[in-house]
């Protein structure tokens, strides 16, 4: 190992020319790597979107999402199917195995499309994947700012569509632009009733001539002279006039047109969603969508740089307001973490000048920071690691970590050639760096060890946190090369200079750090000479962690800030889209009540399919605030947001959600459930399972400690159900299907064909006037006209009756279920599952086929709990052995071990104290501990051992010894202490997710300096290698 | 001494080892915080009462109403046509046959009783003889030019008195048992004219190619606007009863299944299960379930409804 150091000195030159390699590749990794926010957290998820018109959820699962379902069971890495059929949209989601490659995964899918699509009967709709994009995809929302009011909502809706969309379809990066909001323009043909039984015609036969007066043909050509002449008949409507003299019967030579029975108008398509704006009016919006793995900033840099050159070719009046993008998120998330580092790098600088005697080591040192995070980079860059919150913070994190090998080596240098300025200084170098390389080496490998249990978490914490871990681990690498190969190198060449005058402060210290060791010695020398104490202290320590411990809250992770609020409204489940607005306009006008909102965009339902699936009852409003320097004095975010919760709360009929874009979009792609614990029960009848699921949650109910229990509403959607009578209609020579016929063109309408306006076209949709469809009177009113030129009224043929339907039918594996949902206090869930699945078995018979199974978070914990269970300890057994290995010494390894949970303490107060829970970033946090509590304790056995294989006596040793290593020490826990003060004290978007983790090292790194520097010289004499072992050489 | 106090240590040392690593792996309490156990009377309470402040209820356009006796009217609509009514059309047959002379109107025309339309020269006795109209009326139909030689078996001229038409409106079977003579019926041209006048006719047979049954209404028509043919559309108001108490239909929610109706009480306002009678397009008869005199949500009453199911609409959002 040794010659390691041999070959960095003697190929000085070659280590200074792959150094600069290294730092030049790293910089153009970082060119290259995409910037976002956050680590992307979605599933690798294949979404497949079929809209049918008009259908209920059961004629949608039946006819649409069944047949995909099946289409797609056995794909490859196949992790779960889960759908959804709604009113008229059948979602199907396809979740693969973490890690799929999407284009495969895409791929296959497609593949089995094909397939389904066969089995999906004509006119029920074309099933298409949706966007390649991410949770993360939705970049940019805008809406069309119309300043001089005289645009229709169809005209603003129409120009989204046909001009905004394609242009910024072009901008590379974007995969789509979906609109929403306004009416889609159609033609309609509104039929009158009476007028068909006037001139004895049936609504389909209006279809039907429609569709045969709106065709253009094409010809070929004929031949004159030398040249060819295209013939092409030219018949397409273009304009309403066109359809409306269309001749639908002739009677004794008198034209019947269309008009005569029919009002033609523009109006809008029906619609599943609508965009709001400032409680007044609704606007026409558009969301830009991120091709997969595409950089976020630079995308939007260029839809922005787009969206100025198309409001120049926009109508005068009407622009583009982009009123959400990730693009300041990015920024601003990124900023928080360049600061902490920047900030990092100075506090570490202005430490190792303290305690360095000079600005040279101090270099050599420092210089280690950005050699290790450019080695990150290109790692990151191979890993295929975007720059985001988690992967800089893990940077920012190991600011101090990284320098600590240097530290060590360079101080032990530093140290060698005040005490030998005789002989050579390379082989003062050579002999410093030696002395230490091994510990060094270990510590490294050891605090990368530490970062194992990380990479080990699954699901979102998973994707969170391992970028994090990843570039942690990154960074040490990176530090460890520069410690082993280019410290030695450089400190070769810059503390060589300095030795002249170094020679007058040989053997002083800097005065801080001579300070510190005549602070330091007396309790030294206490706590050497009366071990008891040492032993009090620490068992002290640890009641009080082992007391305030039960006391932190927990959450599994912070949430992170977006800068960007949005309210949720959930209404009733059967709310019409109307009443949906009305209530959506009276809750923006109380949001806008707060001086600082500048304004509100609220969506409800869905727009074009792609993006979002929600029903019409589900509102999500982005409140846009002021800039700062307009807000009254002494506000902040949190104050405005409070105002803006007491501003909707109490909004009768009306649940609210405060949440944010990405995370919502997020929470939307998981699978699963938000309670701790769900009990899912799985079967076909919909009446069957709403009962014993009733059932089951009545026997919860009862099991001790169970609270919030809710049952999945999957009902609640009132429906007019027609049943025709097949004996009615054979009376009057009827089929089913005219019944039917009629039923979907005159109520639900039909589209017969399509206008082009140039390259925009516009479907024809052929329905009954609103006056004689719209109450169920009415519609029992309608006349179906049999062959033989009877007209019957559908009450007389059909039972017409209101009942109760679905709101949407979830189903998972190929089964519909539903889903009961409880969270347990005040007992361990373990027991309660039993309890309650004992309960259920005695108390509940299910018919057969019918099954349930129990999920829900705490599941995922357990399963989190148990790989935990199974990697800590195997982590902590590789670090035994690699310390084991290190020292040859099972007392050594033990004693450093033992720093560990003094350690803990530490973080545990520091929560404490600063009022923040136990959450996963902390955890990472207590792991970081881990390693440099380890590191520490190390570097003091090392030298302790090493004075004592000089000879001197144990209680000598431990007293000089930990003298003389008190500044690398102090310098290692400062330096990794001071580097995360900035994040601890950053407030910008994503420091709420560093602040856990900083705060837990720091106050760790507290405690565990001191019991190193004090407990640790004191329990040294018990624990000291047995005289045999052989000890590091 | 040593012994024992380094088996002290590591115990302690253990201890807290254990304490943390336990900490460590289990978020077990994730989310307790958030929850709040109801008693059973609270839950209770919050299942059944809503209470929504007059603010509140301006601002969502919420309504309420006592409850008291209405009249609640209903009708049917039915189509049909215009026809001129049979007892007031003439069917002119001349008396002899022969050849048709001359002229004196044309189609349209009105004419007085005894006013000469024609004049006809008989075959048999080579007479002239004219042909007057035998009542007041227009010439709706007219099968004769000069010098055409016409029968005595068909009738030359048609015509019609159409100060007063008949609209025959067809019955469906279904509809049969409700409509009566005597019932108000208010006839709808196309250019949306209306006339109101009584059934005075039912036929007693059913048309056995189109299931329908007539009925008709005599409409005046002095300024001409009832043309026979013209399509129309009616609502024959078949019954009007003062019922004790009346709502609104919006005042009716379902909620489990069950119609019910939102009622002030002390503790706030409540669902009432109700059963309903007649009703018509705006209000409807409350049999039983509410009484006069309570004060009940008329307008809004989906809100009231909304608000009780709440807690239920935020489970699983796709």
């Amino acid at each position: 190992m040794n010659k390691i150091i041999d070959f960095a000195l003697k190929n000085r030159l070659l280590i200074i020319v792959l150094s600069l390699f290294i730092v030049a590749g790293g910089y153009f990794s970082y060119k290259q790597l995409p910037i976002d926010a956050f680590p992307d957290v979605s599933p690798s998820l294949v979404q497949v979107f079929t809209q049918t018109e008009g259908l209920a959820p059961e004629e949608v699962e039946k006819y649409v999402t069944f047949p995909i379902e099946t289409a797609m069971n056995g794909l490859p890495n196949l992790k779960s199917i889960r759908s959804v059929s709604n009113f008229g949209l059948s979602v199907v989601n396809i979740y693969f195995e973490d890690g799929t490659d999407i284009y495969f995964a895409r791929q296959v899918v497609s593949e089995r499309l094909t397939e389904a699509r066969e089995r999906i009967p004509e006119g029920f709709g074309d099933p298409q994947m949706g966007p390649i994009s991410t949770g993360m995809g939705l970049v940019l929302f805008y809406y069309l700012e119309d300043e001089t009011g005289k645009y229709s909502l169809e005209e603003l809706r129409t120009i989204q569509d046909w001009l905004i969309k394609f242009q910024l379809q072009t901008v590379p990066g974007v995969t789509e632009v979906l609109g929403i909001g306004g009416w889609e323009k159609q033609f309609h043909v509104e039929v009158e009733p009476n007028a068909l039984l006037r001139y004895d015609l049936s609504i389909n036969d209006i279809v039907r001539i429609i569709k045969d007066n709106n065709l253009n043909v094409g010809a070929s050509f004929i031949e004159r002279d030398a040249e060819e002449f295209l013939v092409r008949s030219v018949g397409l409507a273009t304009k309403i006039q066109d359809l409306e003299n269309i001749v639908v019967k002739s009677v004794d030579g008198t034209p019947v047109y269309l008009k005569n029975v029919a009002k033609i108008k523009i109006g809008g398509a029906v619609r599943r969603g609508i965009q709001t704006h400032n409680g007044v009016e609704e606007v026409v919006a558009g969301m830009v969508v991120k091709l997969f793995g595409t950089n976020s900033s630079t995308v939007i840099g260029a839809v922005e740089e787009k969206m100025k050159e198309i409001n120049k070719t926009l109508p005068e009046g009407i622009k583009l307001v982009p009123y959400y993008e990730q693009k300041t998120l990015v920024e601003a998330a990124v900023k928080t973490v360049t600061d902490a580092l920047i900030q990092g790098i100075i506090l570490v600088t202005i430490i190792l000048m303290l305690f360095m005697s000079s600005l040279r080591p101090s270099i050599v040192v420092a210089l280690s920071i950005p050699f290790s995070i450019m080695v990150a980079f290109i790692g990151m860059k191979f890993l295929g690691l975007s720059i985001n919150l988690m992967s800089f913070g893990g940077l920012a994190i190991a600011i101090g970590m990284m320098v600590d090998a240097s530290i060590v080596l360079v101080e032990n240098i530093d140290r060698h050639k005040r005490l030998n300025s005789k002989e050579p200084f390379l082989k003062v170098v050579a002999n410093a760096s030696k002395e230490v390389l091994r510990p060094i080496i270990f510590a490294i490998i050891i605090i990368i060890t530490v970062f194992i249990p990380l990479f080990t978490l699954h699901g979102v914490e998973g994707k969170t946190f391992k970028p994090l871990a990843y570039t942690i681990a990154l960074a040490m690498v990176g530090s460890l090369i520069f410690a082993i190969l280019i410290a030695p190198v450089l400190s070769s060449f810059f503390l060589k200079s300095k030795k002249t005058e170094n020679k007058k402060n040989a053997e002083k210290e800097t005065w801080i750090v001579r300070t510190l060791i005549k602070l330091y010695t007396p309790f030294l020398n206490f706590f050497v000479k009366h071990r008891i104490f040492a032993i009090i202290l620490s068992v002290l320590l640890l009641l009080v962690g082992a007391f305030i411990y039960p006391r932190l809250g927990s959450e599994f992770t912070p949430t992170l800030q977006e800068g960007t609020l949005i309210v949720r409204l959930t209404m009733a489940p059967s709310i019409s889209l109307e009443e949906s607005k009305r209530i959506t306009l009276i809750a923006e006008k109380r949001v806008l009540r707060v001086p600082e909102v500048r304004g509100t965009v609220t969506r409800i339902g869905r727009g074009e399919v792609g993006a979002h699936t929600d029903p019409i009852n589900s509102a999500e409003m982005y409140v846009l605030l002021k800039p700062k320097s307009e807000w009254r004095a002494e506000i902040n975010q949190e104050k405005i947001e409070n105002e803006i919760r007491e501003q909707v709360e109490g909004m009768p009929g009306v649940l609210l959600n405060f949440t944010q874009p990405i995370r919502m979009t997020v929470d939307e792609l998981l699978e699963g459930v938000r309670a701790e614990l769900a009990v899912k029960l799985f079967g076909d009848d919909l009446e069957i399972l709403k009962n014993k699921a009733e059932e089951i949650s009545n026997v919860l109910r009862k099991v001790r400690g169970a609270a919030d229990i809710q049952v999945d509403q999957i009902s609640g959607k009132p429906q007019l159900k027609i049943t025709p009578d097949r004996h009615a209609i054979a009376r009057y020579g009827l089929n089913l299907s005219d019944v039917q016929q009629v039923i979907r063109t005159a109520i639900g309408g039909e589209t017969a064909g399509q206008i082009f306006e140039g390259i925009r076209r516009f479907p024809i949709f052929v329905r009954f006037t609103p006056e004689a469809r719209s109450t169920k009177q009415e519609i029992a009113n309608l006349l179906v006209s049999s062959p033989n030129g009877l007209h019957v009224p559908l009450s007389q043929i059909a039972k017409i009756e209101e009942i109760e339907g679905p709101r949407q039918i979830t189903r998972e594996q190929n089964q519909r279920f539903i889903t009961i949902q409880c969270n347990v206090v005040g007992r361990d869930i373990g027991s309660f599952v039993e309890e309650s699945q004992k309960a259920i078995d005695k108390n509940i018979n299910l018919p057969v086929g019918y099954y349930t199974t129990w999920g829900g978070q705490f599941k995922l914990q357990q399963e989190a709990n148990k790989r935990f269970a199974i990697v800590i300890p195997i982590t902590l057994l590789l670090i035994f052995f690699l310390l084991f290995s290190s020292f040859n010494s099972l007392k050594n390894s033990l004693l450093i071990i033992l720093n560990i949970p003094l350690a803990l303490v530490g973080g545990i107060i520091a929560l404490w104290l600063t009022g923040q829970n136990l959450s996963v970033p902390s955890s990472v946090g207590f792991i970081a501990l881990f390693g440099i509590a380890l590191e520490n304790g190390m570097v003091l056995v090392t030298y302790f051992n090493q004075l004592v294989r000089e000879g001197k006596l144990i209680d000598e040793a431990s007293i000089e010894g930990a003298k003389l290593r008190l500044r690398p020490v102090l310098m290692t826990a400062i330096t990794t202490a001071l580097g995360l003060i900035p994040l601890l004290l950053a407030t910008g978007a994503g420091s709420e997710v560093q602040r856990p983790l900083a705060t837990v090292v720091i106050g760790g790194l507290f405690t565990s300096t001191i019991l190193t520097l004090l407990v640790l010289p004191a329990l040294y004499k018990w624990f000291v290698a047995d005289k045999q072992e052989p000890t590091i050489s | 001494m040593n012994k024992k106090n380094i088996i002290y240590f590591i115990l302690g040392i253990l201890i807290g080892a254990g304490l943390t690593y336990y900490g460590f792996i289990s978020y077990e309490s994730l989310g307790n915080e958030v929850n709040k156990v109801k008693t059973e009377e609270e839950y209770e309470e919050a299942q059944n009462y809503v209470n929504i402040s007059e603010k509140t209820m301006e601002e969502f356009g919420i309504k309420i109403k006592t409850a008291g006796p209405d009249k609640i009217v209903l009708h049917k609509d039915l189509t049909g046509e215009i026809i001129p009514n049979p007892y007031s059309v003439a069917h002119i047959v001349p008396r002899f046959k022969g050849v048709v002379i001359d002229i004196y109107k044309e189609i349209g025309d009105r004419v007085k009783k005894g006013e000469k339309i024609a004049t006809i020269e008989s075959n048999e006795s080579l007479v002239r003889y004219d042909v007057t109209s035998s009542i007041n009326g227009t010439i709706i139909a007219m099968h004769m030019t000069p010098g055409e030689l016409i029968g005595d078996e068909k009738h030359i001229v048609t015509v019609a008195n159409l100060n007063s038409v008949w609209a025959e409106l067809n019955i469906y079977q279904q509809d049969l048992s409700e409509i009566k003579i005597g019932q108000k019926a208010e006839i709808f041209s196309p250019t949306h004219e209306v006339y109101t006048g009584k059934l005075f006719y039912i036929s007693p047979v059913i048309d056995e190619a189109t299931r329908t049954a007539v009925t008709r209404v005599k409409v005046q028509n002095r300024n001409g606007i009832w043309k026979p043919g013209m399509f129309v559309t009616a609502k024959v108001y078949t019954s009007a009863k003062i019922v004790n108490v009346a709502v609104p239909k919006d005042a009716v929610q379902n909620l489990n299944g069950e119609k019910v109706i939102f009622v002030k009480t002390e503790k706030g306002f409540t669902p009432r299960v109700v059963s309903l009678g007649i009703e018509n397009g705006k209000n409807v008869e409350v049999l039983s379930g509410l009484h006069a005199g309570d004060i009940y949500v008329a307008k809004g009453a989906f809100i009231f409804k909304s608000e009780l199911l709440k807690e239920s609409f935020g489970g699983e959002e796709e």
